[in-house]
């Protein structure tokens, strides 16, 4: 458990200038707070927090996209699979630095959402929830990015990881609602993009749950790929 | 003696993605390395040795056979606990050195005291205490393959499997590596070396494999390979140059060198001339001079691409 952690931190602080860039944005979101007229730019405030909200999910995929293509490249994935780390907590690492990478963007979030918007009038409380929910599917889409990673170069595996996600969305238009729910990142982002925060939005916790069982089902699926990787050779 | 490191017929075949292009980069390799030796591997760019490390430490699934490292079979995470590796052309974190050796460490599962005194023995042994809380991304080549070499040292491991490790070093870090190199093995350590530094495999290896195009073509005691049992050279005193052709004199001395199976003769001839014998010893031949032999056929660099 302690390389899997080791890993996770060591990844963070590999992407922390991605982390960074990404930051800027809360950091907007809590400058148009500051300097513009708060009540009168409500629709503006919850237009750049749903974007926000949208970047991290794609920032995501790109984390689990690219982690394994990044550290093969540089050839320092040989130094720490040297160790004492099997490939499926190798993966882990990666899966729980993807979630520390959300937890610190959606806490950001969280608070400057918190502020912003409480100040322009929005009833905020469920915004922590909603974040846990976001935390939840970015963690989900960044773990299939990783899956498809361990055998694609990072560009296929963004577009697959894309394709499978759209798949049940089109599904749930297609076939039944019911389909939505087959990967659970869709609903979640619907439900956080339809929010108006005028009324309390709710996120089923069964959502929550079931992206976090997602979540190790595809890391089982990426271990049981990976483990007949061969590591040393080019991915492109 | 107890086999710590065991191939076992083993290929490997890289494949193109539509797999209508095969390379075939190690073909039936077969060898044992032994507890306490520090085993050479030579070969030529493109001949396997790195394949065969890889697949050594896991990184690499083998297309057939079989392999052991301490015991367990490649692969076997747990184990990799008891061995240093390191990669040719290292690759590390940009981090404070003494914060990157320690995340190794305790990628081995070490912590509190033990690791960061391991820590300080690995930096002090490869000389790099005085830079500890330098970022390594401002070292040189030369420093990252010492730093290389700390994190395979960290974990105290019984089998130190190092591709390449003087590469990038200049005379003395390489005289100072080759002296380490001999006090692990004083210390019980079993080293698999992999150089392309022929002088230095010779001067400190026990025993030397020798690889071409995947294929192992030569194995043994570096000291059987060196001596070539087909000559003899003879050394004496005594002799007037006129009297004896084929020998060159240098400070009063002759020095024959004769088939060795007609060194007998050549000594009576030497005691008839009434010369006095120094000495009577089987040419040695350099590592250079047996590694240009096994692979003079290579018609092309590297290992033959197989349609």
């Amino acid at each position: 458990m302690r390389a899997v952690l080791l890993i996770a931190v060591n990844f963070v602080r590999e992407q922390r200038w991605p982390i960074f860039v990404l930051l800027l944005w809360v950091l907007l979101l809590a400058f148009l707070g500051l300097v513009t007229d708060i009540r009168h730019s409500r629709d503006d405030l919850l237009f750049l927090f749903k974007q926000v909200v949208a970047y991290v999910l794609v920032f995501s995929i790109f984390f689990g996209g690219s982690a394994i293509y990044n550290e093969r490249r540089s050839r320092r994935i040989l130094a720490v699979l040297a160790k004492a780390v099997g490939r499926s907590q190798y993966l882990a690492g990666l899966i729980l630095g993807v979630t520390f990478a959300s937890v610190i963007y959606c806490f950001s979030l969280g608070l400057t959402g918190s502020w912003t918007l409480g100040q322009a009038g929005f009833p905020v409380g469920r915004v922590w929830v909603f974040m846990v929910a976001l935390i939840a599917a970015c963690t989900l889409a960044g773990t299939i990015a990783l899956t498809f990673s361990t055998f694609l170069n990072p560009f296929f595996a963004a577009g697959a990881t894309a394709a499978v996600l759209a798949l049940p969305a089109l599904a749930a238009h297609a076939i039944a609602a019911g389909w939505a729910y087959l990967i659970p990142v869709y609903p979640i982002a619907v439900i956080l993009m339809e929010s108006s925060f005028e009324k309390a939005g709710v996120v089923p916790w069964f959502l929550v749950l079931w992206a976090v069982l997602e979540t190790a089902m595809f890391w089982g699926l990426a271990a049981r790929i990976f483990s007949r990787v061969d590591v040393v050779v080019a991915v492109d | 003696m107890a086999v710590v490191l065991e191939f076992e017929g083993l290929t490997k075949e890289y494949r193109s993605f539509s797999r209508r292009r095969r390379v075939r980069a190690l073909d039936g390799f077969t060898v044992q390395v032994e507890a306490g030796e520090i085993f050479g591997f030579l070969g030529p760019n493109g001949a396997g040795k790195s394949t065969a490390i890889h697949l050594a430490m896991g990184f690499m699934c083998p297309s057939s056979g079989r392999g052991r490292i301490l015991g367990a079979p490649f692969g076997h995470a747990p184990t990799r606990r008891r061995v240093g590796f390191l990669a040719e052309n290292v690759a590390l974190y940009h981090r404070r050195m003494g914060s990157l050796v320690r995340f190794y460490g305790a990628l081995n599962g070490m912590s509190g005291p033990r690791l960061a005194k391991s820590v300080h023995q690995a930096l002090a042994t490869v000389g790099l205490l005085d830079q500890v809380g330098r970022n390594v991304s401002k070292f040189s080549r030369g420093m990252l393959q010492r730093v290389g070499i700390a994190q395979a040292l960290v974990n105290d491991p019984e089998l130190l499997i190092l591709d390449e490790p003087t590469s990038a070093l200049d005379p003395l870090a390489r005289v100072a590596i080759r002296k380490l190199l001999l006090n692990l093995r004083e210390a019980g350590k079993t080293i698999f070396l992999s150089s392309h530094l022929l002088s230095e495999v010779e001067l400190i290896c026990d025993r030397v494999a020798v690889l071409h195009r995947g294929k192992l073509v030569r194995l043994g005691r570096t000291d059987d390979l060196l001596q070539s049992g087909e000559q003899t050279e003879i050394v004496a005193r005594g002799i007037s140059g006129k009297t004896l052709e084929g020998a060159v004199f240098n400070n009063g001395l002759a020095t024959l060198v004769v088939p060795s199976r007609k060194h007998r003769a050549a000594l009576e001839r030497l005691w008839d001339l009434g010369g006095e014998i120094v000495s009577v010893n089987p040419v040695r031949r350099t590592l250079e001079e047996i590694f240009l032999e096994v692979t003079a056929d290579r018609e092309s660099f590297g290992p033959k691409d197989k349609a």
